[in-house]
């Protein structure tokens, strides 16, 4: 147990662990300390000098990302020599820095413009031109580097080397001749390589798949739960209604993790950073009686037609898609169902000692903890092709994937009646006789369950795209439908 | 007046065994080995024998920070900073190839003192000349078993004047870039792959033998208050008589001018750097100044590594000034950024002014931009950049004035 | 330490038995690596990513680890050097005692410019920070050798290098 103690910031009597970081302690008390390098998981060179305070007794200002408190400790994060040293650390990153701020997509949420504005507010004292380094550089398929905006903070390095350990990048050269370079022969690949640009606090790593999208102060920000994998990382969702003109309409601008020292720590992965494509591309938003003939119907109607058939029973070939919420519904109106919802054989991938699960659907375990249980996709394959399923009931899984796309619509074809329900249409969306449009995770509220146990609250980012509602609310419709209460 | 190190300097043969050890040679071991390492470590407190590579630290001191083996049990060392690349000083260069048995008495004693079993010479890359002579004289030591108590081994550097500071030394001793460490913990504590590190300059370690053959006390007599023994600096520039000169600490800057033959010929005496192109220089008028690192420290400069770098009136005090900033500049290691940065902006601005295109607001920049990187630094290299920028033109304005047009200091 | 290799070393067998030697030199590996990578530029007159790579190998270090210390350090080279690489000190005392001129009579005798190769690659030469002789200013040395203060004497001297 670490030893409480008492100091003092700017005056105020506070409490913290003996040895806790200074600048850790002030931000717990609500005093943000300007900073770059330091970074809580990736470690404090001390190098950026921007978070010195003025500590009794010390001969000169320290460097609070590597001061620990100690009892009686009297530090001024907010005197006059310190709003100086700040002001000046800053100048000194900004005497090379290019002015790309029209052009550079970290504009908004830019460690020197934030400060800039915070603490600098200073006429440039440079008649110089500015020092001339690589631009454009297409470190990774995710990532853009810009050598001249770099900071030479070494956050990336320092991720590439103790995160991930994989190397990719590193500091070359020495004093100003220094670049952050990716290493020779090398390319910016690994799994995780679009943490860089979260950690970055300049614009020289940014994201290649949100260049040029849109402007960060357009985007609204929601607390979600990444459905990747099991891990069910905390992301922030960020959407843009606002310029619907931008990144051609599509409204989910990009996902960013969010701390949680439980699940994910700062990280995602990138197939989970990027896996957004579904949410704004080939939307279902009709309720469709698909076949015999093709016509919108409305929701009761769709409810009371399927209600008839599935009345005599229903296998359901779903996902580890489904929320907590939507796991309890569909047990509650299909209790003597078949389930199919497995991870095999298409939803499993690589596994990982950082984050990624094998099972590549984020809710398995909500399944597992109402006490469902699944059979094999083999099985129903076995079924359908004996003529033995009469109702089959495809919710957020596609069946191309499991088998093939031939060979899917081979097999529903042997069944009677198919009713299919998801956000995307997808190659199977005409093979059913009606179609339910679902809302995607970041049009409704619910909670996931990963894999250790954890339970995550994933919040409402967007509207539902025409009349498409949550999958437990379509289960809630169906089985009153089925239990004859009118619509 | 009283020699030390060079005290045998005219005999042709001191580096070889032979010559050394009849001339007193491993005396000062010998006498170090009948003692505790304890005991060893308080003669040289007593003797006030400070750090001669540049901080001017007590030795003494600096051993007294060591944790004992019973509390730290394990492997430690002594390593010897022949990194010499200070601006303006040699003196190393030529302790190596004059006195090479000296130093590693010196550093045998120093290794009983710390209870070191293995010590390192870290010899800068480009004194190969140095290296083979001191290769030399450790196989002759080794082979009389004078090492026995503890190896030796010889390791180059590759250039880069920031590998002499002590933490970055370390680190290029481990196969990493030197950036300098940021202590806590100190090297004594944990130093060489996080093991209690001695890290001793070349003249410092030398200066062994002697207190050990003839006491603390009689080395501290030698010198002024708090500085025990003798100084060596290396002077050169615009003097008659360029070469190492050893004096009593506490003798007079006026001095060792003397004894280098004073300003050449037909030349006035403009400025003299006392410890290499890092420290601020000194005027005429500090003539009277005593050599040692507390009165100096009280004059606004540093005694530094005694690299004694004499101006007279044809130097012009923003080339020198550009001179040292394009140094620093190219020797910064660029891991914290206002050094890494400062030292670029001012050895441009200092460059704008040497070709004619200065502007008013220049020299209170370069005073303002000082300010804010003195202190402010991981290490004393940045601190110099901030010293540079200011110092020159504080002392010889006119120098700046007739460049820049309109041209004020701040 | 491990001497796996995917590829072919850019190393002959006696030099890679060199390199492991300095593995084992002192008393961690690592210490060995900036005489290892000395060697490297002495047989090769430069370092190239290979070259770096394979040592990495050698001593079990990341690749970038050890061409950051190929890029930090001045004795390395990541473009060759002439066979004999020529110093001129530009440090201070140096500079007061005309090291600027010096600098042109090396480009006239060498017919250089300074850090480039002659074509029969014996020759390069630049300007070097103190070199530590600056009482024989201005400095000048041919491969970490002190060869004294560089006058147009001992510059043309350097043409009967072998």
């Amino acid at each position: 147990m670490a030893k409480r103690v008492k100091f003092k910031l700017n005056g105020t009597e506070l409490e913290a662990d003996e040895g806790r970081l200074v600048i850790d302690a002030a931000k717990d008390a609500g005093v943000e300390i300007p900073h770059y390098c330091y970074h809580p998981a990736l470690g404090n060179p001390g190098n950026c000098r921007m978070c010195v305070v003025e500590v009794a007794g010390a001969p000169k200002p320290l460097v609070s990302c590597r001061t620990g408190v100690r009892e009686g400790m009297d530090v001024k994060s907010n005197s006059d020599a310190i709003k100086r040293a700040q002001a000046s650390a800053l100048e000194l990153h900004l005497v090379n820095h290019p002015l790309d701020c029209p052009v550079c997509d970290q504009s908004g949420e830019c460690g020197l413009q934030d400060y800039y504005m915070k603490i600098g507010k200073y006429q440039s004292q440079v008649r110089e031109d500015k020092q001339h380094k690589g631009k454009r550089i297409e470190a990774g398929p995710h990532v853009m580097l810009d050598q001249e905006r770099c900071i030479l903070c070494t956050r990336c390095t320092r991720f590439v080397d103790n995160v991930t350990k994989t190397g990719e990048l590193g500091i070359f050269g020495r004093g100003h001749e220094e670049r952050i370079e990716v290493t020779p022969g090398m390319t910016l690949d690994n799994a995780y390589s679009g943490n860089v640009v979260d950690i970055c606090p300049v614009g020289a790593l940014t994201d290649r798949d949100f260049r040029y999208k849109v402007r960060v102060w357009y985007l609204d920000k929601t607390d979600s739960v990444c459905p990747g994998c099991s891990r069910g990382c905390s992301i922030s969702v960020h959407t843009n209604t606002i310029r619907p003109w931008h990144n051609d309409g599509k409204r989910v601008a990009r996902l960013k993790p969010r701390l949680n020292p439980e699940v994910n720590g700062y990280w995602i992965c990138d197939d989970g950073r990027y896996g957004f494509g579904n949410l704004d591309a080939d939307r279902l938003g009709r309720v469709l009686q698909v076949s015999p003939a093709k016509k919108d119907v409305s929701w009761e109607t769709a409810a009371q037609a399927i209600a008839e058939k599935f009345k005599d029973g229903v296998a359901i070939a779903t996902s580890g898609m489904l929320s907590n919420e939507d796991w309890a519904s569909l047990k509650n109106a299909f209790p003597k169902a078949s389930l199919y919802f497995t991870a095999e054989p298409d939803q499993v991938g690589v596994e990982d000692e950082l984050l990624r699960k094998r099972d590549k659907v984020p809710n398995l375990k909500g399944a597992e903890n109402l006490g469902l249980k699944s059979g094999s996709f083999n099985d129903l394959e076995k079924d359908l092709e004996a003529g033995k399923i009469k109702n089959l009931y495809v919710i957020e899984r596609d069946l191309t994937k499991v088998w093939g796309a031939e060979r899917a619509k081979a097999l529903l074809r042997k069944a009677e009646f198919t009713v299919f329900q998801g956000p995307n249409k997808g190659e199977l969306g005409d093979f059913c006789h009606y179609r339910l449009p679902a809302t995607a995770y970041v049009e409704e509220e619910g909670h996931f369950t990963n894999f250790a146990g954890v339970v995550q609250h994933y919040k409402k980012a967007l509207d539902p795209i025409g009349s498409a509602r949550p999958d437990w609310e379509i289960f809630d419709l169906l089985h009153m439908a089925m239990k004859g209460v009118p619509a | 007046m009283t020699k030390i190190l060079t005290k045998h300097f005219d005999e042709p043969k001191l580096h070889e065994l032979e010559t050394y050890k009849r001339l007193d040679g491993y005396k000062g071991l010998a006498k170090a080995l009948t003692m505790t390492p304890a005991d060893v470590t308080a003669e040289v407190l007593k003797s006030n024998l400070r750090g001669l590579g540049g901080a001017g630290f007590p030795t003494g001191a600096k051993w007294g920070t060591v944790p004992p083996p019973d509390k730290v049990p394990g492997p430690r060392y002594v390593v010897v900073n022949a990194d010499e690349s200070e601006p303006g000083c040699y003196k190393d260069r030529v302790l190596l190839t004059r006195a090479p048995h000296q130093l590693i008495e010196g550093l045998l004693i120093a290794s009983h003192a710390i209870g070191a079993k293995e010590s390192f010479i870290f010899v800068r890359g480009e004194y190969q000349n140095q290296y083979d002579i001191v290769e030399k004289a450790l196989k002759e030591a080794d082979d009389a078993g004078l090492t026995k108590t503890c190896s030796i081994k010889l390791m180059r550097g590759a250039g880069a004047y920031i590998s002499g500071l002590d933490t970055a030394l370390l680190e290029t001793m481990e196969g990493k870039k030197a950036w300098p460490r940021q202590p806590p913990p100190f090297p004594t504590v944990a130093g060489l792959m996080a093991k209690p590190t001695v890290v001793n300059n070349v003249e410092t370690l030398s200066m062994l033998p002697f207190i050990l053959r003839e006491g603390g006390e009689a080395f501290a007599k030698i010198g002024s208050p708090k500085n025990g023994g003798t100084v060596v600096f290396s002077v050169s520039g615009h003097v008659e008589k360029e070469g190492i000169y050893e004096v009593p600490m506490g003798s007079k800057l006026r001095d060792v001018l003397e004894l280098a033959g004073g300003v050449r010929k037909g030349h006035k005496l403009k400025a003299v750097i006392p410890g290499g192109t890092s420290m601020p220089p000194l005027l005429e008028k500090d003539l009277d100044l005593t050599l040692d690192f507390d009165a100096i420290r009280a004059a606004g400069t540093f005694l530094g590594a005694g690299g004694m770098i004499v101006l007279d009136e044809t130097a012009d005090a923003v080339e020198v000034a550009h001179n040292i900033e394009r140094f620093l500049t190219h020797e910064s290691c660029g891991q914290c950024t206002p050094c890494r940065e400062g030292s670029f902006w001012s050895e441009e601005i200092l460059e704008r002014i040497l070709d004619g295109k200065g502007t008013a607001e220049d020299m209170p920049n370069l005073t303002r931009m000082g300010e804010n990187i003195t202190g402010k630094v991981i290490c004393a290299l940045g601190d110099t950049v901030g010293v540079i920028a200011r110092t020159w033109q504080q002392k010889f304005p006119e120098d700046f004035k007739k460049r820049i047009p309109h041209g004020q200091a701040s | 330490m491990s001497a796996k290799t995917a590829v072919k070393s850019p190393f002959s067998p006696e030099q890679e038995k060199a390199l492991e030697g300095w593995t084992k030199a002192y008393p961690y590996s690592n210490m060995g690596l900036v005489e290892a990578l000395r060697s490297v530029q002495d047989w090769n007159r430069m370092i190239s990513p290979e070259a770096a790579a394979r040592v990495g190998e050698i001593f079990g270090l990341p690749f970038n680890r050890v061409w950051g210390v190929v890029n930090f350090f001045p004795t390395f080279t990541i473009k060759p050097t002439g066979k004999f690489r020529v110093g001129l000190c530009h440090g201070l005392s140096c500079f007061l005692k005309g090291s600027d001129k010096m600098e042109s009579c090396l480009e006239k005798t060498l017919g250089v410019k300074k850090k480039e190769v002659t074509p029969d690659g014996k020759f390069s030469w630049e300007p070097m920070e103190c070199l530590g002789a600056c009482e024989q200013a201005p400095a000048l040395q041919v491969n970490d050798r002190l060869q004294g203060a560089a006058t147009e004497q001992l510059i043309a001297k350097l043409k009967d290098l072998k």
